[in-house]
């Protein structure tokens, strides 16, 4: 008993304690598990000096930096760590911080994956990841967290699909996931978020449609999903999202129009949908939007005229149209004076008219862009009231007349001025000038004298497109100033496609000069020597001038000239071998001059080149089979001189060759067969020499030819190669005037790209191949014996039977003449049908004849046998069948020379 | 020691204004297309975007007013893929870009070539359906795409084109009806109004090319108007009884 008493005291006594020891745990020990974990967490993490310097357990752990206590002092409830430097990863053991209501770990270089434990705090109202490195998913279990308010773990390299579980966070208000690689779509069921006031989605690769339930975020105020791949049609209804101030759509691929309801959002500062595939007018209805600062709908299928007007968008900053398909003129209420308008870019629209007078009220307008449209009519003299334009963009478009001599004054303009007009005497002021751009518009008068005060100028460009059909005096012309001669900074020089007169020498002043483009100007006299001095010319293209004299040997010199263009010129000489130093050359055009002697054999050693066009010149001699050496060419144009000598076998050589023109010389022999070789010929042009000899039948391996063969005014003789016939992309083929006989080849019936025809003045005979019957008659004229469409029908047949009838009618008796006659058609009659009867058994077995495999230019003849037979039996039949089979006979005949042919 | 520096900076200077101030939209998208392609024997060495315009690249031809109506870079050894820009070429008149091993779809911004007269597309691994674009392509008379992997049909649309006269879609994976209306009825063999339809079978090659219409055709049912002819296999259509 006493024993029992005991054990049941020690019992007793034992509970006691293990109660006491528990409570003790629970008041005590608490806290002192909550730095326990926040020391584990600690574990994995890494930071600069002094961030976690204090988390010791030493301290206790609510002075900890970063770390936010309960009132009690006995939980976290804050975790800050904000932009602290620290690398490492996110301990799973957070969730055991179960008090914690905010937890900002961003702006950090924290690496590995969200911990899905974290779904565990179900206190967090704020959880703020963003710019880590972090990985893997967003996981689903971040849905269990109903009391989140701020999620916001973007910029980070997170992948995967957005889980439809955050439409669980029914208090969230702040969603951002920008900057990360998520893919699939956006989840319906973030329609669920109806107190979502901000979602950032921007530069992930979501796709699909914005889901219609977006329209529930009825609080939404900043929807960013730029970047993306999302396609579809603008939800319906978006116009609900009335408080939405920032709508950021860019660069996705969203199609149809642009929904009206979105005026309705009265509330919009920000619009961004450039670089979709919107097509309709810009919504007459955004007019509505008074609040709307920025309006950007640039790089989309816009069409339609603009009516937008500052009156009514009272805030409108920044209005960018660009690449669209908008027309019409720009309205003349579009900026008026009290207006913020300060970018106003249109470029590259088909807007027309003449340049909006009434931008001129415009004084907050600081960039205008216009260029790439069709507006036309002079520009008006008191653009210099747009006192805050600082870039002002007109080029290609119509614009004529003289820039405003106020324009001067604009000193800020000196970063960026592309317009038209004459160039003001005061555009000299702007001493800080560094580039001048006039390209692509149309200018009159001439170069202000004081040009040579811009010292600083290094880019000078001129360059205008005259329009051939202008009715008044528009390009810049006269002489240039001599004090060009001072600018010795330029480098690049762009004068093309003026009316330039006088010598160029005002242009050489410079040494520093890599590009000199003077193109389609009236400059005049010899070319200076002293551009030899520019050793760093890589372009000097001088065409169509009137230079004269030589080409000066010193541009030896230039040994880093890549693009020597000295065509349409009137020079004269010899091309000098100091030339041959420039060993850069990839173009070298001599072309139309008077330029004499022979062609260089160093050409050869300029591995570099790419086209050689010396034609139109007085060049003599034979042409250097160095040439061959040229392996890179692509382009050798010799025609046009008094070239001659046979055409050298090296040809063979350049077989990167496209082009190769050689017409109008002396050449004679026959054509290389090497030329074969040459597998990229497109344009071959051998017309006008003197070349015998056969058509050598490897011109048929030179499948890619397509503009030209052209081999007329030769001697050329033999027949015409059958191989011709697998030129299959050959549009144009000239083999007129030459000594040609025998018959057309039927395989150049296969030619069904060919749309010019000339195969007149030779000796052809026999039927034309019935697909050329489409080519007119002097295609084939000038050939004694060639007969059949379009030319008259072939009784060739009967011609050819008549030899031999005409033998047996001398031999045979006159008075039988009548008789035998009635006979011998009643007899051929006869034969003929048996022959045609035969013949269409062949046909038959022709058509097995296809399972077997035979050549293919075989199975071809017979194809084209029996279409034509067919089209012949059609065109025939309800007339005489006498006809019929005279045409039948005379297929069979062309069957057999073609199939021995092809033996 | 100074100078060098100076005209590096003013040469990058120069070159980093000048794509602002041209307008060089030709030679934009030629650049753009230069950055999808992979050139292994460095053909578009010469295509420097910082040029005024593209005419004086190699492989590049233009008209007297600047505008490129030629691009030749066949058997080049180029690989890579198409993008939009090249529908940025409103005046090209020969796209020649045979014989390569470009990858991917056939842009559909092609379609905006309205004076294209010749696209050979021919020997690349292109792959996807010919595109329905193709349809506002009004000056095409020369449309060589065989030999790739082109799936689908050819789609209807492409019998509005009046100037079409050779259509080459031979050695693709292609299926479907061959379309018989507009330039496809008045190709010769206008006899064999042909109207292949897939049953079961499957079409290994469709070789519509003028005259020589001719199909490998597996285990399939043809159509001459209303009669449904049965095939054996390995026939060409030219050779059928009619």
């Amino acid at each position: 008993m006493n024993s029992e008493m005991g054990t049941t005291h020690m019992l007793h006594l034992i509970l006691l304690f293990s109660v006491l020891s528990s409570v003790h745990v629970l008041t005590h020990g608490d806290s002192s598990t909550e730095s326990y974990w926040l020391l584990r967490i600690k574990s994995l993490l890494t930071g600069p000096v002094g961030v976690l310097e204090n988390w010791s357990p030493r301290a206790e752990f609510c002075t900890w930096n970063g770390i936010t206590c309960s009132d009690d002092q006995t939980h976290v409830v804050g975790l800050n760590l904000s932009g602290s430097g620290l690398s490492g990863l996110i301990s799973a053991e957070f969730s055991r911080l179960s008090s914690l209501q905010t937890l900002d770990l961003s702006k950090n270089y924290l690496t590995g994956s969200v911990p899905p434990e974290l779904g565990q705090l179900h206190n967090l109202r704020e959880l703020l990841l963003y710019s880590n490195h972090l990985s893997g998913n967003v996981p689903p279990e971040i849905g269990h967290l109903k009391k989140l308010q701020v999620l916001r773990i973007g910029d980070n390299s997170l992948t995967g699909q957005v889980p439809r579980e955050i439409g669980n966070l029914t208090d969230l208000r702040v969603l951002g996931l920008a900057y990360c690689q998520l893919n699939g779509t956006i989840p319906a069921e973030i329609g669920n978020l109806k107190s979502l006031k901000s979602l950032d989605l921007q530069k992930n690769s979501l796709g699909g449609p914005i889901p219609r339930e977006i329209r529930g975020c009825e609080e939404l105020q900043n929807f960013a999903a730029s970047n993306n791949m999302l396609e579809g049609e603008f939800p319906a209804l978006m116009g609900n999202l009335k408080s939405l101030q920032i709508l950021n759509l860019a660069n996705n691929s969203l199609s149809g129009s642009i929904p009206i309801d979105l005026g309705r959002l009265f509330n919009l500062k920000y619009l961004n949908l450039l670089g979709n595939r919107l097509d309709g007018e810009v919504p007459v209805e955004f007019n509505q939007l008074g609040q709307l600062e920025k309006l950007d709908l640039s790089r989309n299928n816009l069409s339609g005229s603009i009516n937008l007007f500052t009156t009514q968008l009272t805030n409108l900053q920044d209005l960018v149209l660009s690449d669209n398909f908008l027309t019409g003129n720009i309205p003349s209420n579009l900026c008026n004076g009290n207006s913020n308008l300060s970018q106003l870019f249109v470029a590259r629209n088909k807007l027309s008219g003449k340049f909006p007078l009434d931008l001129l009220n415009c004084s907050s307008l600081q960039e205008l862009d216009l260029s790439d449209n069709y507006f036309e009519g002079e520009l008006p003299s008191e653009l210099d009231k747009l006192e805050n334009l600082t870039d002002l963009l007109l080029n290609n478009n119509s614009f004529s007349g003289n820039l405003p001599p106020g324009i001067g004054k604009h000193e800020s303009l000196g970063n960026s001025l592309s317009m038209s007009g004459s160039i003001p005497v005061e555009l000299t002021n702007c001493t800080s000038l560094t580039e001048i751009d006039f390209f692509g518009n149309h200018f009159s008068g001439s170069v202000p004298q004081t040009i040579g005060k811009l010292k600083n100028l290094v880019f000078l460009q001129f360059l205008s497109e005259l329009f051939l059909i202008t009715l008044y005096n528009n390009s810049l012309s006269g002489p240039l100033p001599e004090t060009l001669f001072l600018l010795k900074n330029l480098r690049i020089i762009n004068f093309s496609h003026n009316r330039f007169t006088g010598s160029i020498f005002p242009l050489s002043g410079s040494s520093n000069l890599t590009v000199l483009d003077l193109t389609n100007n009236t400059f005049s006299g010899p070319i200076p020597l002293s551009l030899s001095l520019s050793k760093h010319l890589t372009r000097l293209r001088l065409a169509h001038n009137l230079l004269s004299e030589n080409i000066p040997p010193e541009f030896g010199n230039l040994t880093g000239l890549n693009f020597l263009d000295l065509s349409f010129n009137n020079l004269t000489g010899e091309v000098m071998p100091e030339l041959s130093n420039c060993r850069k050359l990839g173009h070298l055009l001599l072309n139309n001059n008077q330029i004499s002697g022979t062609i260089p054999s160093w050409l050869g050693t300029l591995q570099e080149l790419g086209e050689l066009d010396l034609s139109s010149n007085t060049f003599h001699g034979e042409l250097p089979q160095e040439i061959g050496n040229c392996s890179r060419l692509l382009k050798l144009s010799l025609h046009g001189n008094k070239l001659f000598g046979e055409i050298p076998s090296q040809i063979g050589s350049l077989t990167s060759l496209n082009v190769l023109t050689l017409h109008k010389n002396n050449f004679s022999g026959s054509i290389p067969s090497t030329i074969q070789q040459c597998k990229k010929l497109y344009e071959l042009r051998l017309s006008e020499n003197s070349l015998t000899g056969l058509i050598p039948s490897e011109l048929g391996k030179l499948t890619e030819l397509q503009v030209i063969l052209d081999l007329s005014k030769n001697f050329l003789s033999g027949e015409i190669p059958f191989s011709l016939g697998n030129l299959m992309k050959l549009e144009r083929l000239n083999l007129s005037f030459n000594q040609l006989h025998g018959n057309v080849p039927l395989s150049l019936g296969k030619l069904t790209s060919l749309h010019m025809l000339n195969l007149s003045n030779n000796h052809l005979e026999g039927q034309i191949p019935s697909p050329f019957s489409r080519f007119p008659l002097s295609s084939f004229l000038g050939n004694g014996r060639l007969c059949g469409p379009p030319l008259p029908p072939c009784l060739g047949p009967i011609i050819r039977e008549k030899k031999p009838l005409s033998n047996t009618a001398v031999a045979g008796v006159i008075v039988a003449i009548v008789f035998s006659s009635t006979l011998i058609c009643l007899g051929l009659l006869y034969v003929m049908l048996r022959i045609w009867c035969n013949w269409k058994k062949v046909s038959v077995s022709s058509s097995e004849a296809g399972l077997e495999h035979k050549r293919e230019e075989e199975k071809w003849v017979y194809r084209e046998a029996t279409g034509r037979d067919f089209e012949y039996w059609k065109v025939n039949s309800s007339q005489e069948k006498q006809i019929s089979s005279t045409a039948c006979i005379f297929q069979l005949k062309v069957d057999t020379e073609t199939v021995d042919h092809s033996f | 020691m100074a100078f060098p520096t100076l005209l590096a900076f003013l040469l990058s200077l120069l070159l980093s204004f000048s794509p602002t101030l041209s307008t060089n939209n030709e030679g934009n998208a030629l650049h753009a297309l230069r950055s999808r392609l992979s050139d292994h024997t460095n053909v578009l060495q010469s295509w420097d975007p910082t040029l005024v315009n593209p005419c004086t690249w190699f492989h590049i031809t233009c008209d007297s007013n600047n505008h490129v109506i030629r691009l030749d870079l066949g058997n080049s050894n180029i690989s890579g893929s198409l993008g939009p820009e090249l529908g940025e070429l409103k005046k090209l008149q020969y796209l020649e870009l045979y014989n390569n091993q470009i990858r991917g779809k056939i842009p559909k911004e092609l379609g905006n070539l309205k004076n294209l007269i010749s696209m050979d597309l021919y020997g690349n691994r292109f792959e996807g359906k010919i595109p329905k674009s193709f349809a506002k392509l009004k000056s095409i008379t020369f449309l060589r795409l065989n030999n790739n992997k082109l799936t689908g049909s050819i789609p209807r649309e492409l019998t509005t084109l009046s100037n079409l006269k050779v259509f080459d879609v031979s050695n693709n994976d292609l299926c479907g009806t061959i379309p018989v209306n507009g330039p496809f009825g008045s190709f010769p063999m206008e006899s064999n109004i042909i109207n292949v339809e897939t049953r079961r079978g499957k079409v290994l090659t469709i070789r519509v090319l003028n005259c020589d219409i001719a199909t490998h055709i597996f285990d399939m049912n043809v159509s001459i108007g209303n009669a449904n002819i049965g095939v054996k296999r390995s026939m060409y259509f030219c050779t059928l009884p009619l």
